[in-house]
């Protein structure tokens, strides 16, 4: 029975990193229409105009826990539900929101990092970010005003 | 030879007892029924919402628009005082970040046969309660500390009584990019396999009972927690993913009921003591986190000190090092995991050898295959196959029971060398904060059955059994 069970299970691994392959594919052309809807927006003291894609997905991980200068990221987001965190996760970040969840929770309940801060609405993410040292969100582009810097992925 | 008649017996009592298949169905049955009950409210809210939200279309000239923005606000946040004080937690700007986070679960557990944490096969139990409330602060930016207190109450191996779970200095060395470089000093929590850190968390485990081949919650303060000096970090290999690891040198918790029955023997009036012990774990994940592939080793030793000359139990030693495999692939709504430990125990110096329960050198062979299935975000099922070998080269358990029978005239049941459980079950998200779930076991073997909960007094164990368990859980 057992080297039947591995004999699946080699199978099931080669199925997967076949799956692997074609999912990374298929994901190659989203992020130039991602950012015609909304973008990353920081704090306007944070002093990065670009930023590459692994350090945003360290950062929104809350792995990555400073900018290059030093200073404390703060990391704001909306609800997993939300159109726009949804968006941004998938589109961007290229994880599903309950892997960032899964994440989160890991880190908070092992001690061994801390949750991003949840902001109730649009309106809210950009009065935090606006105000908040070190702040990281993501904002609709129709939202964005100059009391934000728009951060480009490289 | 008794024994095997026994166990033989009790397995036709359970396909000729119906009752507790009866009973699941009710639980079951319970919790379907209160999950209709509540769509009917979400309904109705949204009823209340839609109502409220064509309201500004009606010509409500004596209605300034603004009256009817707030009223419409205040329908949306329901005026709770515990609710009001989680959001302000949560949006505050509390002073060096601080955070404050929490749990709280409820079991109901109820068995065919055995005993699962309380006397569960009489009338099931709500024995299996978790709580815990943990505070984070970063006073620096590179710099964090954090504590959890968790309290727990299941058997006659966890009484409920708060323990310091971990308390943590976390230190940042080197971060560049997605590269991150640090030390932990305190009392950590265990790096193995995908879900021991966070094994207390009910919105973290994949069940109400972790596999428990893998996860043993007999031995589960020994392998939970201890004090500990660990080195972490985290590099990106290129554009495939991260790679992320930790490892250091631990002082493991071992002065334990639950655990010193379970390593040594039935009652030992003596105690385990701590020796430097080293643990570490290396997880791979791709940038997509789909794929994600994990390593993770312990190296346990522990000694046991003789309670004077009395004891009949001698001075000994045991060495404990399993090797876990971890792998998992997560598409948007199915996830695949599996995960293989190998355990090699071994014990020195024979514990005046009469009244060890086991062999000197043995290796132990625990898997597990789940798959979870997630129909909306708030509903999701999965379906497991779990399999324990306390020793593999006697997979059957025979051989041990037959030698025990010569050498010590012991009676041990061989199932109680094994177990391989079948478990399907079904969770609700009634809310990101509130969950309900239900799950049901088909056991065949004891292999990691509590020995507090389940003594020789009570009767031999049965073979084949059942397990159905509901919880709810509340985190924030």
């Amino acid at each position: 029975m057992i080297p039947t069970f591995l004999r699946y299970f080699s199978f099931s691994i080669k199925v997967l990193i076949c799956c692997l392959l074609s999912a990374s594919l298929s994901f190659i052309n989203t992020d130039t229409w991602a950012s015609d809807q909304y973008d990353i927006v920081i704090y306007p003291g944070v002093g990065e105009k670009e930023i590459s894609l692994n350090s945003l997905r360290s950062i929104f991980s809350m792995r990555q826990k400073t900018w290059p200068d030093g200073a404390k990221i703060r990391v704001f987001v909306l609800a997993d539900d939300d159109e726009l965190h949804q968006s941004v996760s998938k589109e961007i970040l290229n994880v599903f929101p309950y892997q960032l969840r899964s994440m989160w929770d890991r880190l908070v309940f092992s001690g061994t990092g801390q949750a991003p801060i949840k902001v109730n609405s649009i309106d809210e993410m950009l009065v935090k970010v606006a105000s908040t040292p070190g702040a990281i969100g993501y904002l609709w582009r129709a939202k964005i005003n100059d009391t934000v810097n728009v951060l480009q992925i490289k | 030879m008794i024994q095997l008649t026994c166990s033989r017996l009790s397995s036709y009592r359970i396909v000729t007892v119906t009752c507790p298949w009866g009973r699941a169905l009710l639980l079951l049955l319970l919790t379907g029924g209160l999950s209709v009950q509540a769509q009917g409210i979400d309904q109705t809210h949204k009823k209340i919402e839609s109502a409220q939200q064509s309201m500004p279309l009606l010509p409500t000239s004596e209605l300034p628009a603004q009256a009817v923005e707030s009223s419409m606000s205040t329908a949306k946040q329901k005026p709770n005082f515990f609710n009001k004080t989680v959001n302000w937690f949560r949006t505050k700007e509390l002073p060096g970040d601080l955070q404050i986070h929490g749990f709280a679960s409820q079991g109901y557990i109820t068995t065919s046969d055995n005993d699962v944490f309380g006397n569960s096969d009489n009338g099931g139990s709500f024995g299996l309660t978790e709580a815990g409330l943990n505070v984070s602060v970063r006073p620096l930016p590179k710099l964090q500390l954090s504590a959890q207190v968790l309290s727990r109450r299941a058997g006659k191996g966890n009484s409920g009584m708060p323990r310091l779970d971990y308390a943590i200095l976390d230190y940042q060395l080197y971060s560049y990019d997605a590269n991150q470089y640090g030390i932990r000093i305190g009392r950590l929590k265990n790096p193995f396999g995908f879900y021991n850190e966070t094994r207390d968390v009910a919105h973290t485990r994949p069940s109400i009972l972790l596999p428990q081949s893998i996860y043993f919650d007999r031995t589960r303060n020994l392998g939970l927690s201890g004090d500990s000096v660990q080195l972490y970090g985290e590099t990106a290999i290129g554009n495939l993913g991260t790679f992320s690891t930790q490892f250091g040198v631990w002082w493991p918790i071992v002065s334990d009921r639950d655990t010193e029955v379970s390593l040594i023997a039935p009652g030992p009036s003596g105690h385990l003591k701590r020796e430097a012990s080293y643990i570490g774990r290396g997880i791979f994940e791709t940038n997509d986190k789909r794929l994600r592939l994990g390593i993770s080793g312990i190296w346990l030793n522990t000694s046991y000190d003789p309670q004077g000359a009395i004891d009949p139990i001698r001075a000994g030693s045991l060495q404990f090092t399993p090797i876990y495999f971890s792998a998992q692939y997560n598409a948007e709504r199915w996830s695949i995991t599996s995960e293989y430990a190998l355990r090699h125990f071994k014990y020195g110096h024979t514990f005046g050898d009469t009244m060890l329960l086991n062999k000197a050198d043995f290796f132990g062979e625990s898997y597990y295959v789940q798959g979870e299935y997630r129909f909306t975000p708030k509903w999701e099922a999965f379906i497991r196959y779990d399999v324990l070998y306390t020793d593999r080269s006697d997979r059957s358990g025979k051989e041990f029971a037959a030698e025990m029978l010569a050498q010590h005239k012991l009676e041990i049941a061989p199932h109680s060398r094994f177990a391989k459980d079948i478990t399907v079950g079904l969770r609700w998200n009634v809310t990101p904060e509130f969950m309900l779930r239900a799950e049901y076991h088909r056991v065949n073997g004891t292999g990691w059955l509590s020995r507090l909960d389940n003594t020789p007094a009570e009767g031999p164990t049965s073979q084949h059994w059942d397990l159905y368990a509901i919880q709810a859980s509340y985190r924030f």
